[in-house]
């Protein structure tokens, strides 16, 4: 049954509300939007909307889905009328039944302020001196961003939290000495994901001073299997902001820094240098290689870890002469096809808890002084059998034969700042086609049936076959794309190393587009 | 003919359908092997993409087989 409905009829008030009554629902609530007089001063005498259907009704239906699902509500609907409405008539409705009113309210909260955001619906005032204009879009407050931020001022006697690190101080190795040290670093941790949640906690538990936190991406259901600090009334949020909320409700002493943006080319230098350690916690290799050679170039340790499956690898990069780093173990970053994701292999929820753990680990024991016998080795951790192995890197046989690891590093972070200008965002391909791009879809064929792209690209190569067919990229500029911007990104790396110029890739892929579609919205 | 013991870590275990077998063969090299077992066992990857370790310690690519070598070919990984 369809719960979101785009009418050029008045609103059926009753017949709505009759859909809404379920045995199970204690009450019901509902909003109307209506046409008023006035809009920022110019007084109006009715309005047009005008919808791209299709869109609207799918997305709508989402909407309401997801306020259902989110707030745990019986049933919620929403109506949204498109042609001419005169002052006083209904524009939206909008209701909801839930076992209690709270969750009535915040659905039908939630239904509103994004259908005002999200749905491809155009307005038109008309005003009484005659002229009409069509609205601009304007910021939209989406209340369920700020649920938790109000539930926070509930407990500001935490401020007063002393903390209680006795059992740590107890071990001899550490006691108040260990603790003051703690104290007085400083851990950037990279990604807040499965790696990144254990991390974050066992640093702010053990009370470590300054806890740096980057990460550019939003918490998605599917993150919920194993990143643990996150909840389901969290999602859509920035994963940086709940983390940092996470740390402060955890421990209140701990100093959070944050960074909405994964670090580039062009800053992980300077963002290093003001930290005593990196945890490297990405699911991503691009960001993996960066951080290495940001840390042999401003000698800070690093702690990488990575998982597949059922496994895990962790290293070590002590960052000092004669002691190897990413690059001395696999010199040029894979391509994202080799290396596998979570979101395409799949992935155990305790696995990365397991390795980020680990990485937590050595972050203490470095911070400490404690001893890291293991230091410098690759391990491989097989959680399927439970066994550790421990492959010692030979470092003269790395980075040392190619001039070391810290010219490597500077060499290719040279590379990559050339290349920063691979990057382009378009709130729409069809922008990017005006712009004079040919589209490559550089996805793999079963993407290209499944998923077909917004606009008819001019080539259609699948990513690890962009090197082999070089060639075929003769004159013109080219906009690569693909599903993330991952594959397309590095396939333009590859291009460019191949000596085509003019070769660009659509940053954040195809799931950008559709996040922010850049459409103008209603405001009923 | 050598015979040593393989281990598969991430793709390569997903693509062999088992973290460890034992492997009977006459290449001479580990390079030789590893084209042997990507044609025999579908591997994706090519040997540029991974690193080899034989009984605990990486190894280069040239080094010969010798009878009950413990050989483990490592991808990148990057789940995180």
């Amino acid at each position: 049954m369809s719960r979101f409905e785009l009418s050029s009829a008045a609103v059926d008030l009753a017949a709505q509300r009759d859909h809404l009554r379920h045995a199970a629902s204690g009450g019901y609530c509902a909003f109307e939007g209506w046409v008023r007089n006035s809009n920022e001063g110019r007084e109006v005498d009715g309005l047009s909307y005008e919808a791209y259907a299709e869109l609207a009704v799918a997305e709508g239906e989402r909407i309401v889905a997801e306020a259902i699902e989110r707030y745990g509500v019986t049933d919620a609907r929403c109506v949204h009328r498109t042609g001419d409405l005169k002052i006083g008539d209904m524009a939206v409705w909008v209701g909801a039944s839930a076992p209690h009113r709270d969750e009535a309210f915040r659905a039908c909260r939630y239904i509103i302020d994004e259908i005002k955001h999200r749905l491809p619906i155009w307005k038109k005032e008309h005003y009484v001196t005659g002229e009409s204009d069509w609205v601009a879009c304007t910021h939209v407050y989406r209340e369920h961003e700020h649920e938790n931020a109000h539930a926070h001022h509930h407990h500001s006697h935490m401020h007063n939290f002393e903390p209680d690190y006795s059992r740590h101080t107890r071990l001899r190795e550490v006691g108040e000495a260990g603790q003051a040290k703690l104290a007085s670093s400083r851990v950037l941790v990279i990604g807040a994901g499965g790696l990144g949640c254990p991390v974050i906690s066992y640093l702010a538990g053990a009370g470590v001073g300054t806890l740096g936190i980057v990460d550019g991406d939003h918490l998605d259901a599917s993150n919920l299997h194993r990143q643990t600090i996150y909840s389901a009334s969290e999602i859509g949020e920035y994963k940086v902001e709940l983390a940092m909320r996470r740390v402060n409700a955890l421990n209140p002493t701990v100093k959070v820094q944050t960074w909405k943006e994964p670090l580039s080319a062009a800053n992980a230098v300077e963002v290093f240098a003001q930290f005593d350690l990196v945890v490297e916690c990405t699911d991503d290799m691009q960001s993996r290689y960066l951080s290495s050679d940001a840390a042999v170039i401003t000698g800070t340790p690093l702690i990488l870890a990575s998982i597949y499956q059922y496994e895990g690898q962790l290293q070590f990069v002590a960052a000092k002469p004669g002691s190897p780093c990413l690059r001395c173990l696999w010199p040029q970053e894979p391509a994202p096809d080799a290396v596998g994701s979570c979101a395409l292999s799949g992935v155990l929820g305790p696995v990365p808890g397991v390795l980020g753990a680990m990485q937590a680990t050595e972050a203490l024991k470095y911070l400490l002084g404690l001893p890291q016998p293991n230091a410098g080795v690759l391990s491989l951790v097989n959680l399927i059998d439970l066994s550790i192995q421990h492959l010692p890197i030979d470092a003269s046989s790395g980075c040392a034969t190619h001039g070391g690891c810290v010219e490597v590093a500077r060499r290719a972070l040279a590379r990559s700042l050339d290349e920063d200008d691979i990057e382009l965002a378009f709130d729409r391909l069809a922008e990017a086609l005006v712009a004079g791009f040919q589209l490559v879809d550089v996805r793999t064929p079963e993407e290209w049936a499944s998923d077909p792209m917004p606009a008819a690209a001019a080539l259609q190569i699948p990513s690890v076959k962009v090197s082999e067919r070089a060639s075929e990229f003769t004159d013109g500029r080219y906009l690569l794309v693909c599903a993330s911007g991952r594959r397309s990104g590095h396939a333009a790396r590859v291009l460019r190393d191949a000596g085509v110029r003019e070769v660009y890739s659509l940053a954040g892929g195809l799931s950008a587009l559709r996040s922010e579609r850049g459409l103008c919205l209603a405001n009923p | 003919m050598t015979v040593v013991n393989l281990q598969y870590y991430a793709q390569l275990r997903e693509q062999a359908g088992t973290s460890a077998e034992q492997f009977t063969t006459t290449a001479a090299s580990l390079r030789d092997l590893y084209e042997e077992l990507r044609a025999a066992r579908g591997f994706s990857l090519s040997a540029d993409a991974l690193k080899v370790a034989v009984n605990a310690q990486f190894s280069a690519w040239d080094r010969p087989l010798r009878d009950g070598d413990t050989i483990v070919f490592i991808p990148p990984v990057a789940g995180g």
